[in-house]
């Protein structure tokens, strides 16, 4: 018996000295860190895990679209591989994740990674090592306000946002309430980190002189259970607000619909932010009882449930069918069901490659960065039809548009949206 | 003096190889290399306090947290050197270890066990609460950031010192008293042992190890400090080193930091279960399977071929 | 040999006891009680608020009590007792998926959570049961590997399942107390009832105590020790799925994340009421469940946040155990040398 564990100790010991040899005969890369003369290879970290795990589905849809892409050929003659790891909306876990993909796998850029606070606890160390962290899941307002000004002690100008930033949306719900609701008292849930801060300022900025309408902000935290979030959302009730703003990741978000659906006597004219808008969520929010006929959210992606005869939602159609990284077809009831998320990763996949086949026939890390900053899409099949993808050395917001849409129908209901295409931007 | 030869000659050869390392193995490797070493720090001092006093603690993650924050607040706002940085967390961590042991005095076992887990999931959340000092949610960023190369001399050089020093310390008349409480309380104090100075202590410098190994955590993770770096895992990886190191053996030391130091990373690219899954499932049940083979740690194993070799 | 079986008929006359100088903590109890009462009978909210502390308390009491069960029988700690309750929830998930009404996937689900439970304690628990350590680990070893497989095998997101209460409520004198409330706390008593029956009714509790308290004695007059060490993980495992069972509606959705939050609050009401206290454990739960409802209903944020909850609950406990270190159930240990 000892015989056999002496060995299998020396087993173990070998493993591990192996791997950690094996690791370093790693191929070294002169030139462009994750270009060769056939691949492309990028890297992002996302919530497979964790309290974030309902956005698993944004990551599936790039790489569909990566592998459309390749199946005609891929940019400039290169396939492009796309990397993606678990963080699990943790930063402790995205700073070595990032750490291995690019010190380990050598990724030419990092796209797409999710969450504001795993973006903050590793772009330092990404810009001082000029690696682009860029068409980041999150609207926080840093990714634009710190191209060209100092934050947290130096510029970030390798880090570029996509979609339309967190305060400019709160903002625009501020304008409404004012014209439609002037003398409203306001409720606001707010998740306690950047992301959940960073939208209640851009409320307050909005609200201007009215902020004292706010009549109760309460904050949680993302590992808080069910039925504390719960807690909070009746304390808004208690306060008389007759408006509840939520700013909320999607679990937190539909636990506070279902709970306000369950507060009878309540009806509050509610704002749901986009990040957890998705159909699918309120859906799940409708089956367990919320109140969600006449919720207001907005939107800058195309819906594949509410226009689903735009030619870039047969398109998404498609690609998602026979490219899902999981296997043909295991995407569709997921897409057919109404998941949003499917498509705002392909239309983020789709400004990637858009600004790859402007890099140059040989990009480099430079030149993907020159061509990210002076985007000019107007035919990105993928996002909200009449929007633009715009950036100079000036705007560094890629989207600074969107547009009201309204919940109506019930459990089997969608958003409809109205009204104009709106500025949120600087 | 006969058995001390082959236990210099092991150190030296340890000493050996991690001169040796930086200039064989790739920067990412290196990075990995000074993640053992930052553990091996970490897991010395809990290997005091519960290898030589029996005190179960699943909360040295706090310290670390404690250790960390120190730098990072030290170094953005006095851009104090980093290195005198990890002394202060050194310091401050030892006289809050000192304070927790006090209390601790009065739990055994179990008590103790769960009231360090409160303390792992209560410590990051107090930069939660005074966000303008301790930079909230959003953290503490460092002025200064380190290449892996400098995290990993750091953490070596450290855990040669510490090493020493709690050799030192455990030769002696401590060592003794510490090893008596461990076996026997009651005998303990019928001996004439001082129970609650030296239970303290052992928690005094146990915590003291952690800060600096927070210190250097911190400087790895980029000069970031962040509450949800010093999660409920970190404490419950410390332990697991602990455990899989065993009690009174260098290489068990050794391999205890090596086991939480690396199996995570390595376990995203296992085949079948994906980069998503394959970090839990693979690490949990490695832990699992170690425990079952070896449950009394690398230093067990090691103590059972010397008795053998001996026999 | 007689003193052996005086000692296992003076555990038949006991029972589960409450320490007797325990005078102090029934009366804290009984003043909390009535304060309890008072701010019922004074505000709807309260009241609606004690009810959901309570129901909740029964939930982290539920898992509390199976903590206790499993250090009673083998004085380790299972850390992995919440994952296992949590995957035991996917298993009656994944039964009512095939078909199952919600009832019969419940006891098909207890039913399956015992076999796990005794597999647990036979094949991983029993081999390191000499190093209190090797327990602890393995039981944390398990922690992570349960949360993996289940996060492998049905993803991170959200489940929906069918609520067994429905989701109306009843309306007593203008407090609004929902169906699933009460039903969690009948479902939870009904379920620490039955087992502290077998506990003290039937010869199989009997031997399972005397296993727990004197292995060597009960081994002697004939109960197999090891059988029963194993019997009383397998129900540990079974109050863990009621928990998980009742948790789940009042989280809304079910996810891999549901008993984690539930195990801290469950550490807290063993703790607190004393590890070798089952009462002491539900009491412990309830304790809980109330204080953090009220805390979170009426505390400002900006006196209390969020972030201050958890470290000032960990000063609580402390002061607690400074003065009563067993906990408030619990007896100190007298150790004869």
């Amino acid at each position: 018996m000892p015989v056999n564990r002496k060995k299998l100790a020396a087993l173990v010991v070998a493993v591990l000295a192996t791997t950690a040899v094996a690791g370093s005969a790693a191929a070294s890369h002169t030139g462009t860190p994750g270009v060769t003369k056939s691949q492309i290879v990028i890297g992002g970290t996302f919530p497979y895990t964790g309290p974030a795990a309902l956005y698993k589905t944004i990551p599936a849809a790039e790489q569909a679209y990566y592998a459309y892409v390749n199946a005609k050929g891929g940019v400039h003659h290169r396939k492009i591989v796309d990397k993606t790891l678990d963080d699990s909306y943790n930063p402790a876990q995205t700073v070595p994740s990032v750490k291995q993909l690019v010190e380990q796998d050598h990724v030419f850029a990092i796209v797409g990674s999710l969450g504001t606070a795993p973006g903050l606890s590793t772009w330092d160390y990404l810009n001082k090592r000029h690696v682009p962290q860029v068409l980041l899941a999150t609207g926080d307002a840093y990714w634009g306000n710190c191209v060209h000004h100092k934050c947290q002690g130096s510029t970030k100008p390798w880090t570029m946002g996509w979609q339309p930033d967190y305060p400019g949306e709160a903002k625009l719900y501020a304008k409404y309430i004012l014209k439609h609701k002037p003398n409203a008292k306001i409720g606001v849930l707010y998740q306690d980190d950047a992301y959940g801060k960073n939208y209640l300022a851009g409320l307050k900025t909005g609200l201007g002189s009215h902020t004292s309408q706010i009549v109760d902000a309460q904050s949680y935290s993302v590992t808080d259970s069910g039925p504390v979030i719960g807690s909070h959302v009746v304390h808004i009730a208690k306060s008389g607000a007759d408006v509840f703003v939520i700013f909320a990741t999607p679990s937190a978000a539909i636990t506070a619909l279902v709970v306000e659906g369950q507060i009878p006597g309540w009806n509050p004219l509610t704002f749901n932010n986009n990040v957890s808008a998705n159909r699918i969520f309120m859906q799940l929010a409708a089956s367990k009882g919320a109140n969600v006929n006449g919720v207001l959210s907005t939107t800058y992606v195309a819906s594949q449930t509410a226009q689903p005869n735009l030619p870039g939602m047969k398109l998404a159609k498609k690609i998602i069918h026979k490219y899902a990284p999981g296997g043909v077809g295991s995407l569709d009831q997921q897409f057919a069901s109404g998941d949003n998320n499917l498509v705002y990763g392909l239309a983020v996949g789709w400004t990637f490659v858009d600004a790859l086949r402007h890099s140059g026939q040989n990009p480099t890390r430079k030149s993907l960065m020159r061509a990210l900053r002076s985007m000019n899409e107007t035919n990105n099949p993928f996002i909200y039809p009449g929007m633009v993808v715009k950036t100079s050395k000036k705007r560094t917001f890629p989207m600074e548009q969107l547009i009201f849409e309204k919940w109506a129908g019930g459990a089997a209901g969608d958003w409809k949206t109205s009204g104009k295409i709106l500025n949120s931007g600087h | 003096m006969r058995r001390q030869i082959p236990a210099l000659a092991s150190l030296l050869v340890v000493a050996a190889v991690l001169c040796v390392l930086p200039f064989v193995l790739s920067d990412y490797n290196v990075s990995l290399a000074a993640q053992v070493g930052i553990f091996f720090v970490a897991v010395l001092g809990l290997n005091i306090l519960t290898g030589y006093t029996g005190q179960i603690s699943i909360g040295h993650g706090a310290f670390m947290a404690i250790g960390g924050y120190t730098t990072a607040v030290m170094s953005r706002d006095h851009h104090t050197n980093l290195v005198v940085t990890m002394l202060m967390a050194f310091a401050i961590c030892f006289v809050v270890g000192l304070i927790v042991g006090l209390p601790a005095l009065r739990l055994s076992g179990v008590y103790l066990a769960l009231v360090t887990f409160a303390l792992a999931l209560s410590i990051p959340q107090i930069p939660l609460q005074y966000s303008t000092f301790l930079g909230g949610v959003g953290g503490v960023q460092s002025t200064e950031t380190v290449s892996n190369l400098w995290i990993y001399t750091a953490a070596w050089t450290c855990s040669a010192i510490l090493f020493v020093l709690a050799w030192l310390l455990l030769r002696g008349r401590l060592g003794r008293a510490f090893r008596a409480v461990r076996d026997s309380e009651i005998a303990a104090v019928a001996s004439g042992v001082e129970l609650p100075v030296y239970k303290t202590l052992a928690f005094g410098i146990s915590a003291a190890y952690a800060g600096v190994a927070g210190s250097l955590f911190v400087l790895a993770t980029n000069g970031f400090a962040q509450p949800s770096e010093f999660d409920l895992f970190l404490s419950l990886e410390l332990l697991i080193g602990a455990a899989v190191a065993g009690l009174g053996s260098l290489w068990g030391v050794l391999a205890g930091a090596a086991f939480v130091g690396l199996l995570p990373q390595v376990s995203t690219s296992v085949p079948l279960i994906g980069a998503q899954h394959g970090r839990d499932v693979v690490f949990g049940a490695a832990v699992i399977l170690v425990m079952l083979l070896l449950p009394d740690g690398f230093a067990g194993l090691l103590a059972r071929i010397r008795r053998l070799a001996r026999a | 040999m007689s003193a052996e079986t005086s000692a296992i008929a003076g555990l038949r006359a006991r029972g589960w006891a409450v320490d007797p100088g325990a005078v102090t903590v029934a009366l804290v109890l009984l003043g909390a009680a009535i304060f309890l009462l008072i701010g019922c009978l004074r505000s709807a909210t309260f009241a609606q608020y004690t009810v959901q502390g309570i129901a909740l308390g029964s939930v982290y009491g539920a898992l509390a009590l199976a903590l206790v069960l499993v250090y009673r029988a083998t004085h380790v700690i299972n850390f992995a007792q919440g994952e296992l309750a949590m995957l035991t929830t996917y298993i009656a998930y994944e039964l009512m998926l095939k078909g199952l009404s919600y009832w019969a996937a419940f006891a098909a689900t207890l039913a399956i959570a015992f076999v796990l439970g005794t597999l647990l304690q036979v094949t991983v628990i029993r081999p390191v049961q000499h190093s209190v350590i090797a327990v602890v680990i393995v039981t944390v070893g398990l922690f992570i590997l349960i949360d993996g497989i289940v996060n492998w095998i049905w993803g991170g997101d959200f489940k929906s399942m069918p609520s067994p209460f429905g989701i109306d409520s009843f309306n007593v004198g203008g407090v609004v107390i929902s169906h699933l409330y009460v039903g969690m706390v009948i479902v939870v008593l009904a379920s620490v009832v039955l087992v502290w029956a077998l506990f003290r009714f039937t010869k199989l509790g009997l031997g399972m105590r005397a296993a727990a308290l004197r292995p060597a004695a009960a081994a002697l007059v004939g109960v197999r020790v090891d059988s029963m060490l194993a019997i009383g993980w397998g129900l540990a495992a079974v109050l863990g799925a009621v928990a998980g069972l009742m948790a789940e509606p009042s989280q809304i959705f079910l996810s891999p994340t549901l008993m984690q939050p539930i195990l801290v609050y469950a550490f807290a009401a063993a703790v607190l009421g004393g590890l070798e206290s089952p009462v002491g454990a539900l009491v412990g739960g309830i304790a809980i469940g109330v204080s953090l409802t009220l805390i979170v209903g009426y505390v400002p944020q900006n006196y209390i946040g969020t972030e201050l909850q958890l470290p000032l609950a960990f000063a609580v406990l402390l002061l607690i155990l400074l003065v009563k270190p067993a906990g408030l159930f619990g007896r100190r240990e007298v150790r004869r040398v």
